[in-house]
């Protein structure tokens, strides 16, 4: 072995070659999703005024009667956020005491409130929740907040926490009636359902969705609660419970009643399964995703189903709005799979599969993510994606 | 035009290096590797040869021996042969050393089907946290480190005798305690086109790496959080890249080594081979200093400077060892075959220097490589591919090709001052 000599040298070297080869071709810059369709938002203004990863996670979104798009995050802590499509960008509003989870429980009421469902952790086979207080119902009011606040990362959210709607229990979903004033929601682990009423501030338990735990290993401690509510066009609630059935609150009644119709399953399958995601369509229906991932539409009135089939080869069906086009879109894929997007026209009742939700705005960023939890649709058409992952961003999709 | 100085030591145009090797008897088809390479305490050293499609090995070289050996097949190894599921292709981390003396590290997938299986029951099943423990030549397999997914980077530490990895493609921070047998995983760090290829152990144990754009963050196993601190490595603007390819992102560090005398990393970043010092303990949290580049020279400014390669190492010398890549160098994703040349940086002197082209004895070339390690004596080894001529009459053994040129892979050895 030798080496051959050295020489000291100064080197001038040239900062601009007119020449440059590209290794591979513009289709290795492998892309489903069309990119001008699609973006991301920071949750905050990077690298400081962000909310933290760790605590990103965004499994709740809620758009306000005048279009102002409001998130709230989990992880460490949650923090509730704001984006107002006038500026576009992402106002974190604080941090949310007692909070490391807020689950489906984001709702803004006709006035502009904010209410917001707090939880120690869902879908976990209820650990930790022997010595959990309960989850809190807060209340954001805009108009005494964002204006005056900016943007606040470390300091808490200036809430009104309206009491913990059952002790020991989380909040893991929330819906609102906003003609009537009244909040509904689930507690978790074991699937309570609850009203709040704005203007008296009455807060009651009516009974539960569920009372066993889901068959399983012994490991498994979960109870069959339906992860998200509607509300029907005569203030009826829907939601699903035990034996993969659908429950209603009756207004009328005020009586949570367990539905002699199913929710569509895998036949065998049917004490698995529970209702991920829902929406409403301008005729009445409320449609919903399944754990299991099916779509359906429910016809609240007549209490029929029908199973619109399965867009996605996954399990779960985590976000769905019915956008300005007519079409709804979803978002399906569990925690452990890669999210899709897809896309249901109930007039020609075919899907349209939108693939991975990736984001490539090389040079300047590009972000994939694989988990989402909420979904929303924004005044102007635009579709809101909320990614549930440790390190989080805001994604817009914007329809044909 | 805009002109650059900079003071380097470099060999006359046409210098040469001569470099001794030793291939892998029987594995003539692995075609690549990426930073497993570990020069152990007792003298072997340790090498993952990757596979795509197929099934990676373990192999160790016999230093004292002059031999080389296949521990075996790492899809078998992981009990998952009849899984006809995707194979366990590639350790594609950094092996470490126990205070037991066995090698700790994890196992990666080879292909990704442009992500379309990730999650799917014909898709990779994920990484595997092993030990290989050579008083007994036997392999344990601590089981899954991450479902779907390969531990992409990583990082032994003997002191909290943990495997640390991060993951692909999803980026998440996981790792194994090994005396606890508990794995983690700490969620995600970055997205798939930029996750760092190294995690940096400092002797606090604390654990480095980048992400976002050059940013650093920190792992305190004390505390078991991750911070990002408000430091970034020494990255060129985006705009400049173009010959990368897409999946390269220009703003992460390729590769770092510790230092226990400085007690300060050294790393080479990917988007200009930019050599950088990462001091964990500078006020008030870690101090980042430019110190030159290693690439070949000439391309110090050019938009074609080939992408990084993992070939960084620490000699005895106190000399940085780097095998810069002639051209943009990914084994049989290369488009045209160039030779590497050895870089070195004095960290008594501050200078650069030039080997010159890396050469077998034969004249053969090595047209690059991605992982390097120093044993105890200071010799330094890479894995990398090295040019095949085929012989009439006879079948080639090789890998591959890099442009027209047929490659296999090979444990590279130079030996400082010989």
């Amino acid at each position: 072995m030798s080496v051959q000599r050295t020489w000291l040298s100064i080197v001038a070297v040239i900062a601009f070659v007119p020449f440059a080869w590209a290794q591979r071709d513009t289709s290795y810059d492998f892309s489903v999703v069309s990119q001008v369709r699609i973006d991301l938002r920071d949750l905050g203004y990077p690298p400081i005024d962000l909310i933290p990863s760790d605590e990103s996670e965004i499994r709740a979104l809620a758009v306000a009667p005048d279009g102002r798009v409001y998130g709230a995050t989990s992880g460490g802590r949650s923090h509730l956020f704001l984006l107002d499509p006038r500026h576009g960008y992402i106002q974190p509003l604080g941090t949310l005491a007692d909070a490391k989870v807020v689950h489906h429980s984001l709702v803004v009421s006709k006035s502009g409130e904010v209410y917001i469902g707090t939880a120690l952790a869902v879908d976990n086979n209820a650990q930790g929740y022997e010595q959990y207080a309960g989850g809190h119902l807060l209340k954001y009011n805009p108009g005494e907040g964002s204006a005056l606040n900016g943007i606040r990362i470390d300091k808490p959210c200036p809430v009104v926490d309206l009491g913990i709607p059952s002790k020991g229990q989380a909040i893991y979903a929330l819906t609102i009636d906003r003609s009537r004033d009244v909040i509904y929601g689930l507690t978790y682990p074991d699937g309570e359902f609850f009203s709040y009423q704005i203007q008296s501030g009455a807060m009651k338990v009516h009974g539960r969705v569920a009372t066993k735990i889901m068959p399983g290993e012994k490991f498994e401690n979960e109870k069959a609660i339906g992860r998200a509510l509607a509300v029907d066009q005569e203030g009826n609630v829907f939601t699903s419970g035990e034996g993969g059935r659908f429950y209603r609150f009756n207004v009328k009644t005020q009586q949570l009643e367990r539905l002699e119709i199913e929710v569509p399953a895998v036949p065998g399958r049917e004490v698995y399964n529970r209702v991920d995601a829902w929406t409403t369509d301008g005729e009445g229906n409320l449609h919903g995703g399944t754990s299991d991932g099916y779509l359906f539409r429910l016809n609240p009135a007549k209490l029929a189903v029908v199973n619109l089939g399965k867009p996605i080869s996954q399990y779960r069906i985590r976000g769905l709005v019915l956008a300005h086009n007519g079409k709804l879109y979803g978002i399906g894929g569990d925690g452990d799979e890669m999210a899709r997007l897809f896309s249901y026209d109930p007039a020609s009742g075919s899907y349209e599969l939108l693939g991975m939700i990736d984001v490539n705005r090389r040079p300047y960023y590009s972000w994939h993510g694989y988990v989402f939890d909420a979904m929303e649709v924004g005044l102007d058409g635009t579709v809101y994606m909320g990614q549930a992952e440790r390190k989080s961003k805001l994604y817009l999709y914007y329809p044909q | 035009m805009i002109l650059a100085l900079e003071v380097r030591a470099a060999g006359p145009l046409g210098s040469t290096i001569q470099v001794d090797y030793r291939v892998f008897p029987d594995l003539a088809m692995m075609d690549g590797n990426w930073a497993a390479l570990f020069a152990a305490s007792d003298g072997k050293v340790y090498a993952g040869l990757a596979y795509h499609g197929g099934d990676g090995h373990l192999v160790y070289y016999d230093s004292k021996t002059d031999s080389m050996h296949d521990v075996g097949n790492l899809t078998a190894l992981c009990g998952e042969s009849l899984l006809r599921r995707g194979p366990q292709s590639k350790i594609h981390a950094k092996f470490g050393e126990g205070k037991d003396g066995r090698i700790y590290f994890g196992t990666h997938a080879g292909n990704w089907w442009d992500y379309a299986r990730l999650g799917t029951k014909e898709g990779y099943p994920g990484a595997h946290w092993m030990a290989y423990d050579p008083k007994s030549s036997r392999v344990e397999d601590f089981g899954l480190a991450c479902p779907n997914e390969g531990v992409n980077t990583g990082a032994y530490d003997p002191a909290w005798n943990r495997i640390y990895g991060l993951t692909h493609p999803r980026g998440h921070f996981v790792y194994f305690d090994v005396a606890k047998r508990v794995a983690v995983d700490k969620g995600r760090i970055n997205n798939f086109e930029s996750i760092c290829r190294t995690l940096g152990i400092d002797k606090a144990g604390n654990v480095f790496g980048s992400f976002g754009m050059g940013q650093i963050f920190k792992y305190d196993p004390r505390t078991d959080q991750i911070t990002e601190l408000p430091l970034r490595l020494p990255i060129r603007p985006k705009g400049i890249s173009i010959g990368r390819d897409y999946d390269k992102s220009e703003t992460a560090w390729r590769v770092v080594v510790w230092d226990d005398e400085t007690q300060k990393f050294y790393g080479v970043e990917e988007s200009a081979t930019t050599l950088f010092s990462f001091d964990p303990g500078g006020i008030p949290n870690g101090e980042v200093r430019r110190l030159g580049q290693l690439c070949v020279p000439g391309f110090e400014e050019r938009r074609d400077v080939p992408y990084a390669t993992l070939s960084l190492t620490l000699g005895n010398d106190r000399k940085l060892y780097y095998a810069a890549a002639g051209r943009e160098f990914d084994y049989s994703g290369s488009a045209e075959p160039a030779t590497s040349h050895l870089m070195s940086y004095d960290l008594k002197t501050g200078k650069i220097e030039d080997h010159g082209e890396m050469l077998l004895p034969d004249g053969r070339r090595v047209l690059g490589t991605n992982a390097a390690t120093t044993r105890s004596d200071g010799t330094i080894y890479f894995v990398g591919a090295i040019e095949v001529r085929p012989i009439a009459g006879k079948p080639v053994e090789a890998a591959g090709r890099i442009g027209n040129v047929h490659y296999r892979l090979a444990l590279i050895i130079f030996r400082p001052g010989a």
